[in-house]
């Protein structure tokens, strides 16, 4: 499916790589202005450039775990004026048994993937009224279910599903959409970086595609691809929604 | 009785939901720690429940918005069989409203409370094979306008209710009671801040298919069902006690 996203601004966090740099791609490519936001102005101009440059493409550095950060990141997005989609996508996840979880650990994980997430919405709520815009918080089959060894980033990304419900209860009078997308394992950086940590990269990658009765990861890319749809008109009906796009992870065992 | 020799802490007990759970382990026979963020409701609570229950009844006071607080809590509560976290906060703000401030207790008293006694107290729980069990909300299954913070901090509660129940099988049971809409200070402050309290009271109710609000106790028996070691295959449970708010709803 195409979209043209012509004219259409949209704010895409932890756009640096992983998911996010795939949907700032495919939201780019269909026309839309994309505001880029990664911890960093060195990640962000260089996924500017993997995206090729140009005018559609906004640098919006900002940590957002500083509860400052997501306020810089909205208002970097939105110097033009107009927001149409916000995706809450940046997350962080270090895999540690409850014993080793500390204080850090904790709040590292529940302010980047759930503080953050209300507070660009927030910063961003007067523009995203204006455009009767849409919301997409990337959560996680892990905020529909839970794995051991993951205590602070299964409880984030729960909330973030219940939150997503919430605000899009309150902001339906608007006609403005909130969804929470709960994608499987995809093959990204992340993944990466876990698989390496875990010492044994292929025995880490041969769990995670047993895990999904499918037998493999999700590509960001399809991932990307169903956020664009979600965005369109021919998703206007769905607001409030946890979608599970998992490969059967949370629909049952092989 | 059910509970004859069981220690079980329940934080937020002087009142409401919390109470109601402290009474009804004492009367089958548990001995319980009472827990509230003032000193002088502790020390009321205790007094009103240890002549019936003499012995068995002690009680603490900490601010669980605080963790240091909460680890020094756990300390002080030393050897138990059953958690259950109870104390928990309520603002209704819209999105616009919700302040750092408010944003932070909710998640630091609905949440990050729960998680630290936990993890503080994982060693005697694992030790006696014990039981946590918190208590969520039929928030944290549905969004309602107006409490993004609240809906936030106890969908994620039950996260941590899952991710515990995951990684403690088969030590620890960990269980989520979900009340709906409960006849308990933090319901009555809601409706006697809104326009029309009459109109609000009753939306309350008909957010249930029963028409009517609970009452505490009867939350409490639904956190007792969850401690009850006739539930010994019951774990990672969300545990539905909202007269149907969550199954269905009429047109």
């Amino acid at each position: 499916m195409t979209f043209d996203y012509g004219g259409r601004v949209a704010l895409v966090t932890g756009a640096g790589r992983g998911l996010g740099f795939a949907i700032a791609k495919g939201l780019h490519e269909a026309g839309a202005t994309v505001a880029i936001n990664d911890r960093t102005p060195e990640a962000c101009d260089a996924a500017i450039a993997r995206l090729g440059g140009g005018a559609r493409l906004v640098t919006a550095p900002a940590d957002l775990s500083a509860a400052d950060g997501p306020g810089q990141a909205v208002a970097q997005a939105t110097r033009g004026g107009r927001l149409d989609f916000l995706i809450n996508n940046a997350a962080v996840n270090i895999e540690k048994p409850i014993e080793a979880t500390d204080d850090a650990h904790w709040d590292t994980h529940l302010n980047v993937i759930l503080r953050a997430s209300f507070l660009t919405v927030q910063a961003a709520l007067p523009l995203l009224k204006a455009s009767r815009g849409c919301i997409v918080n990337v959560a996680s089959e892990l905020g529909l279910h839970a794995i051991a060894n993951n205590v602070a980033y299964v409880s984030a990304k729960h909330g973030l599903v219940t939150m997503t419900k919430a605000m899009a209860i309150e902001l339906a009078p608007d006609g403005v959409r909130a969804n929470a997308l709960c994608p499987g394992t995809m093959d990204t950086e992340l993944m990466r970086d876990c698989a390496a940590d875990s010492g044994d990269l292929a025995a880490y990658y041969a769990a995670f595609n047993r895990y999904h009765p499918v037998g493999r990861l999700a590509s960001p890319d399809e991932i990307a691809a169903f956020v664009l749809c979600l965005l369109s008109p021919a998703a206007a009906f769905m607001t409030g929604s946890a979608i599970a796009i998992d490969g059967g992870s949370t629909a049952g065992r092989l | 009785m059910e509970f004859d020799g069981k220690t079980i802490f329940v934080t937020g007990s002087t009142r409401g939901i919390g109470a109601a759970a402290a009474e009804l382990f004492l009367e089958r026979g548990g001995s319980v720690i009472l827990h509230g963020r003032r000193q002088a409701d502790v020390d009321a609570a205790v007094s009103r429940l240890s002549p019936r229950h003499p012995g068995r009844v002690r009680g603490l006071a900490a601010d669980l918005a605080d963790r240091a607080q909460c680890r020094s809590l756990a300390q002080e509560v030393g050897a138990l069989d059953i958690l259950v976290n109870c104390g928990g906060i309520f603002h209704e703000a819209s999105i616009a409203d919700t302040g750092h401030a408010i944003w932070d207790e909710t998640i630091a008293v609905n949440l990050t409370a729960p998680w630290v006694l936990s993890q503080s107290l994982l060693p005697i729980l694992r030790q006696r094979k014990g039981t946590i069990v918190n208590v969520g909300s039929d928030a944290a299954m549905l969004g309602y306008a107006g409490c993004v913070a609240y809906c936030a901090s106890k969908g994620a509660l039950v996260g941590l209710t899952r991710a515990l129940a995951t990684e403690l099988a088969p030590d620890v049971r960990v269980l989520c009671v979900c009340p709906g809409p409960t006849e308990t200070d933090m319901m009555r402050q809601s409706v006697a801040t809104a326009p029309d309290e009459a109109k609000a009271r009753q939306q309350w109710a008909n957010y249930t298919l029963l028409d009517r609000v609970a009452a505490p106790r009867e939350i409490g028996e639904a956190i007792l069902l969850a401690a009850s070691p006739r539930a010994t295959f019951m774990t990672g449970s969300v545990i539905m006690a909202d007269g149907g708010a969550t199954a269905g709803r009429r047109v």
